[in-house]
């Protein structure tokens, strides 16, 4: 297994600590045809991420000088696109919520499965292309009356101008990847907040009521974000 | 945030039951002072012979001794479950590292071993990776023989073989066995040795508090550790000194540092891993020698110095 074409060449930086590990995971992500840099502690990290350009950080939380936490929040505040997975010993949902609230995108514990890992990496890069895309062409995403430019996380609905949480962004970003498929509650925690669905779904519920807010004309008559009864949301953005 | 807030929970029970007591014993002055005349009358009444004095100064002084002894227990009460509470954070933070502990080579071995399940791995990366689970393994041996060990220590099980030996000759071997252990590059550590002394030694034991002290002066070392091991004789005492280079160790932590499960949770720790048993164990070791075990540092990045005292035998040297 490698990475898709249009992905090779994609530079991952790695701060963890633990040398053996890190060796094992820079091998596979070399393999896979990424260029991996690899930062023992969170001083070195934040240096690379301050000199490095690179398209996904895999970053450890319990880290000498500067933890990961600290690390997400500091990616977080200068970029909202980076994609950051967070892989760490630690299992509790304290740590978890606490990571993806930073802003993670992913959340990955120790012992890890390698494929899965890898999939999550490719499937978090693939975002990223999504995104830059998005930039090059200068587009921003449309649907119906509605704009949003996933760069600066600007919106208009009409003539209404403002700005989505990176939450809300994420959510409708895949959304919009999935659109015009019926997409379960448990699919959106797993995908978005990167939980598992023993987590409350109404979470779900209470952020696709958010959007059809900002975005749906009539927001007790959806015509973008669709409930399917008994099987979750559909967003259909017409044409 | 949680650990906070159960601390508060605690201090606020406590601040309301030492208001609760004092309140009772205020309440008990005052309706003994308020019924102090009723009780003459009542008794004059009842027995004009009783002396009145007599069981008022017993009701009230029974009085106050409840209400004290009622402080005492609360106290005491509020004493142990403040320990209970320090004892149950302690655990969490122990279970917390040594889980790390175990997964980061777990997990590493996992991700060798599908490596070379799934990929086509060169021979020769394929050494390398099995050296590196060597690693591991031995780390994972190591860290289970250490609880272990500590918890045979803590029950007394443990059979210490005793010999006598000369500190300057038996410390220099620990110290040379110690480079070999932990790998150390040549040059790194130093021993000088003044003594004449002998001592009642458990070797085997005391070369974990060598592996240990030295181990620790290189994790927490800067780019080029440099380490001295010094022995000399104290008037009946055997001193011992393993000094280093490295980042020091603040004024505040120098005493717990060998308390049990106790971690330096600061940024400017160049090493976060660790189950904060190692310095505990060490101790234990040293007061079974009969001898004790401090720390001095002038603070940060001006290295540290670990001094052990050991008894000298009498008649020997």
């Amino acid at each position: 297994m490698t990475a898709p074409d249009e992905l090779k060449g994609k530079r991952i930086l790695l701060i963890e600590d633990e040398e053996s590990l890190a060796i094992g995971l820079e091998y596979n992500l070399s393999e896979e045809g990424y260029i991996v840099d690899w930062a023992k502690n969170g001083r070195e990290g934040i240096e690379k991420i301050n000199t490095g350009n690179y398209d996904l950080i895999i970053v450890d939380l319990m880290l000498p000088y500067h933890d990961g936490f600290e690390i997400t929040k500091l990616i977080r505040s200068r970029d909202v696109q980076m994609p950051v997975l967070i892989l760490t010993a630690r299992s509790s949902n304290e740590d978890k919520i606490k990571g993806l609230d930073y802003g993670a995108d992913d959340y990955v514990v120790k012992p890890f499965n390698l494929k899965e890992l890898l999939l999550r990496i490719e499937r978090m890069l693939r975002r990223k292309s999504w995104y830059k895309n998005l930039e090059k062409t200068g587009e921003t995403f449309r649907f119906g009356n509605n704009r949003v430019n996933f760069i600066n996380l600007e919106c208009a609905a009409g003539e209404k101008t403002f700005r989505l949480t990176p939450k809300e962004a994420m959510l409708l970003k895949y959304l919009a990847e999935n659109s015009s498929r019926i997409i379960s509650r448990k699919e959106l925690l797993e995908n978005v907040w990167n939980l598992n669905s023993d987590v409350e779904t109404r979470t779900v519920d209470i952020f696709i009521s958010r959007l059809r807010k900002y975005f749906e004309p009539d927001p007790e008559n959806p015509v973008y974000f669709k409930s399917v009864r008994g099987a979750g949301y559909i967003f259909e953005p017409g044409n | 945030m949680k650990r906070t807030n159960s601390h508060l929970y605690i201090i606020i029970a406590f601040v309301i039951a030492q208001i609760a007591w004092l309140g009772l014993l205020a309440l008990w002055i005052y309706w003994y002072v308020t019924n102090y005349i009723v009780f003459e009358q009542v008794g004059e009444k009842l027995s004009p012979l009783i002396d009145i004095q007599t069981p008022n100064v017993f009701v009230f002084t029974a009085g106050i001794i409840l209400i004290v002894g009622i402080a005492v227990v609360m106290f005491i009460f509020f004493r142990n479950l403040s320990v209970q509470y320090k004892l149950t954070n302690l655990y969490d933070n122990f279970i917390a590292t040594v889980t790390h502990e175990l997964k980061s080579p777990l997990s590493s071995l996992r991700l060798f071993l599908e490596t070379m399940a799934y990929k086509n791995v060169s021979e020769e990366k394929r050494k390398d990776f099995l050296s590196l689970m060597m690693k591991d393994v031995k780390r994972l041996d190591n860290l289970i023989n250490t609880i272990l060990e500590i918890s045979k220590l803590e029950q007394k099980k443990i059979v210490h073989d005793r010999r006598e030996y000369k500190a300057g000759i038996l410390f220099e071997e620990l110290v040379n066995e110690s480079i070999l252990n932990l790998s150390v590059p040549e040059g790194v550590v130093s021993y000088e040795c003044s003594s004449v002394s002998y001592c009642s030694a458990d070797k085997k034991a005391l070369q974990i508090v060598i592996d240990n002290l030295i181990s620790n002066a290189l994790k927490y070392s800067k780019e080029a550790p440099t380490i001295n091991v010094s022995v000399k004789d104290n008037r009946k005492k055997i001193i011992i000194d393993i000094s280093d280079n490295g980042i020091g160790i603040p004024q505040q932590y120098q005493k717990k540092i060998f308390n049990k499960f106790f971690r330096i949770d600061s940024v400017n720790m160049p090493n976060v891993k660790g189950t904060g048993l190692g310095l505990y164990w060490t101790k234990e070791i040293i007061k079974q020698h009969k001898g004790s075990i401090s720390v001095h540092s002038n603070g940060l990045n001006k290295g540290s110095t670990f001094r052990i005292e050991l008894p000298a035998l009498k008649n020997k040297g």
